[in-house]
């Protein structure tokens, strides 16, 4: 009984992915008269298309969004798991201030920063470069890591900490011999969170990379559609091409991410 | 003698307390600098300056292709209050906020509670669920769009049903549920997996404990499981909302704000268009700081609600 329900509610909640699946793989002029026929025969003539492209739309996305998700990630949770657990062990009266502070950007969405954010770059001459974007990447989702870190730090034991001091190990060194490895759920879940909305990203890259200075897997597929309108062949494989490093990479990671979520999450 | 020795003493003492206390406040100052420092300065230039000079430009006429910007004081704040844009667009995200908190919430727990089990089938279904938390939300926009334009999958289903065609996105009326639909059915599979591992978290004993003191299903599920999903809940209502707020990606994609005036465009959505495409950027900052007011508000008290709840426990 159980599994039937399951079933019927899960096929229904996944028609559009079939949908996805389907037209993928179909005959790119069949999809518009009939988008949830299945495709047969299947055949690749979408995805070699895409892949094909004079123009390298998107091997030079791919290109892009490979950079800037991985840069950004790489540096973020670096430096949010030692921002995380700083605020998680200090007791000062400025260490709370710089959490607060930390906490209530937690919410604020980029649309609302992204004007002044523009000046801010135009002073750095960072405007229309991977390095701008990267740096608002790192400064606005820091504070969803300092979340995520700081209170999974308050689960692990402080003594572990201590007893790598007293065998002499500098605070830097005893957090990275130490520390960091106790954090790996938490990195997991941070990497998760911080690999998939990076790389599906679409107004950050579209303001702040600009058309010039080519364009990430979400900002191709936008204007993708924008131009064939008519092509849904092209647009189909495009959105395949574009999920399936990002599926792949969930389902890679989803054992840590739900114990980090957990653990971090349960005891935090 | 006695006294000179212990005055000196004592002298000599306070002098190395307050040098261990130097030393102590330059190596908290040095352990600042090398854990804290660099996230928050990259957060300082990158969120709170950008607020500080919204708040600067609120105040002021500016558009860099109408020069000269001059101060207005208080202005920019009294149109908005007569804007009906604003008014609209501000109804507008409300809407879409609660709809996207509460859906998938609820509805991502009834799933979880029907996918916890163990095995294949269900780890499966899981896996299935979560897809669309991780595609692209262009990607999302596209497809649904195609299911539910006028002459699309959903209106032919339903036409062999013999319901007439309903405008899901040509509705100023309905445009917006449908939109709210489409991003909870995007952020249900995130909640099912939380709410997942918070059951999974429900240790048997208490189960079986509340179960011989004669608890049925419904009590130990309101009495037993539910207090201790509270974390799951806070994650959940965290990250719903800040899906809600930074809203825009479909709007664009979908609706682009419409159709009518403005029956889809949240404040995030109407901020750039005022800001970018007219380049009212003085009153896009208007727009802007109050907006951030009220997800001030709004996170201080769902933080403070939800910690609250875990900390009773």
């Amino acid at each position: 009984m159980r599994a039937l329900i399951t079933t019927v509610v899960g096929a229904i909640f996944a028609v559009p992915l079939y949908v996805v699946l389907a037209n993928t793989f179909k005959h790119g002029p069949d999809i518009a008269p009939d988008p949830v026929g299945l495709p047969v025969p299947p055949m690749l003539d979408n995805i070699a298309a895409v892949l094909s492209r004079p123009d390298r739309l998107f091997w030079a996305s791919l290109g892009n969004s490979l950079m800037v998700t991985g840069l950004s990630v790489a540096v973020l949770t670096v430096l949010s798991a030692m921002l995380g657990h700083y605020l998680a062990r200090t007791d000062s009266r400025w260490g709370r201030i710089a959490t607060l502070v930390l906490l209530s950007g937690l919410m604020i969405p980029p649309q609302v920063i992204l004007l002044p954010v523009v000046q801010v770059l135009r002073l750095f001459d960072l405007m229309t470069t991977v390095q701008g974007l990267l740096l608002f990447n790192v400064g606005y989702y820091v504070p969803f890591g300092v979340f995520v870190f700081a209170g999974f730090v308050r689960t692990i034991p402080i003594e572990m900490e201590q007893a790598a001091a007293i065998d002499g190990a500098g605070r830097l060194s005893a957090f990275w011999r130490v520390v960091f490895p106790l954090l790996r759920p938490a990195s997991a879940s941070a990497i998760i969170f911080f690999g998939v909305w990076i790389w599906n990203d679409f107004l950050n890259p579209l303001i702040i990379l600009g058309p010039g200075q080519g364009t990430t897997i979400t900002t191709g597929i936008y204007r993708a559609v924008g131009q064939y309108q008519v092509d849904f062949g092209t647009v189909f494989g495009l959105m395949f091409l574009a999920t399936l490093p990002v599926v792949v990479f969930y389902l890679a990671l989803q054992k840590q991410f739900v114990k980090g979520l957990t653990s971090g999450a349960t005891k935090g | 003698m006695t006294t000179d020795v212990g005055t000196r003493r004592r002298r000599a003492a306070a002098i190395t307390a307050t040098a261990r206390r130097r030393r102590l406040i330059w190596r908290d100052l040095g352990h600042f600098g090398v854990f804290a420092a660099p996230g928050m300065l990259v957060y300082l230039c990158f969120v709170l300056a950008p607020i500080v000079v919204s708040f600067g430009y609120s105040l002021t006429s500016y558009n860099p292709f109408n020069p000269p910007t001059t101060f207005v004081g208080g202005r920019n704040y009294a149109l908005l209050l007569r804007d009906e844009e604003f008014l609209t667009a501000l109804r507008v995200t409300v809407i879409l906020t609660v709809i996207l908190v509460v859906v998938p919430n609820v509805a991502g727990l009834a799933v979880a509670v029907l996918l916890d089990r163990k095995g294949w089938f269900y780890n499966a279904w899981r896996a299935t669920f979560f897809v669309p938390v991780v595609l692209s939300s262009v990607v999302v926009s596209v497809v649904w769009t195609r299911l539910l334009a006028d002459d699309g999958v959903v209106n032919q289903v339903l036409g062999w049903a013999g319901v007439p065609k309903v405008g899901w996105l040509s509705d100023p009326d309905l445009a917006l549920y449908s939109l709210a639909a489409i991003m909870a059915w995007q952020m249900l599979g995130f909640c099912v997996v939380v709410y997942l591992a918070g059951l999974q978290a429900v240790p048997h004993e208490l189960q079986e404990a509340a179960s011989i003191d004669g608890a049925g299903p419904v009590a130990r599920f309101r009495r037993v499981t539910w207090p201790l999903l509270a974390p799951a809940l806070t994650i959940n209502t965290v990250v719903l909302l800040i899906t809600a707020f930074k809203a825009y990606d479909h709007i664009q994609v979908i609706t682009n704000g419409g159709p009518g005036s403005g029956s889809t465009a949240t404040i995030a959505f109407v901020i750039l268009h005022t800001g970018f495409t007219a380049n009212r950027q003085g009153y896009a900052s208007a727009m802007a700081v109050v907006m951030l007011v009220i997800i001030a508000t709004a996170s201080a008290i769902t933080l403070r609600l939800l910690q609250r709840r875990e900390v009773r426990l």
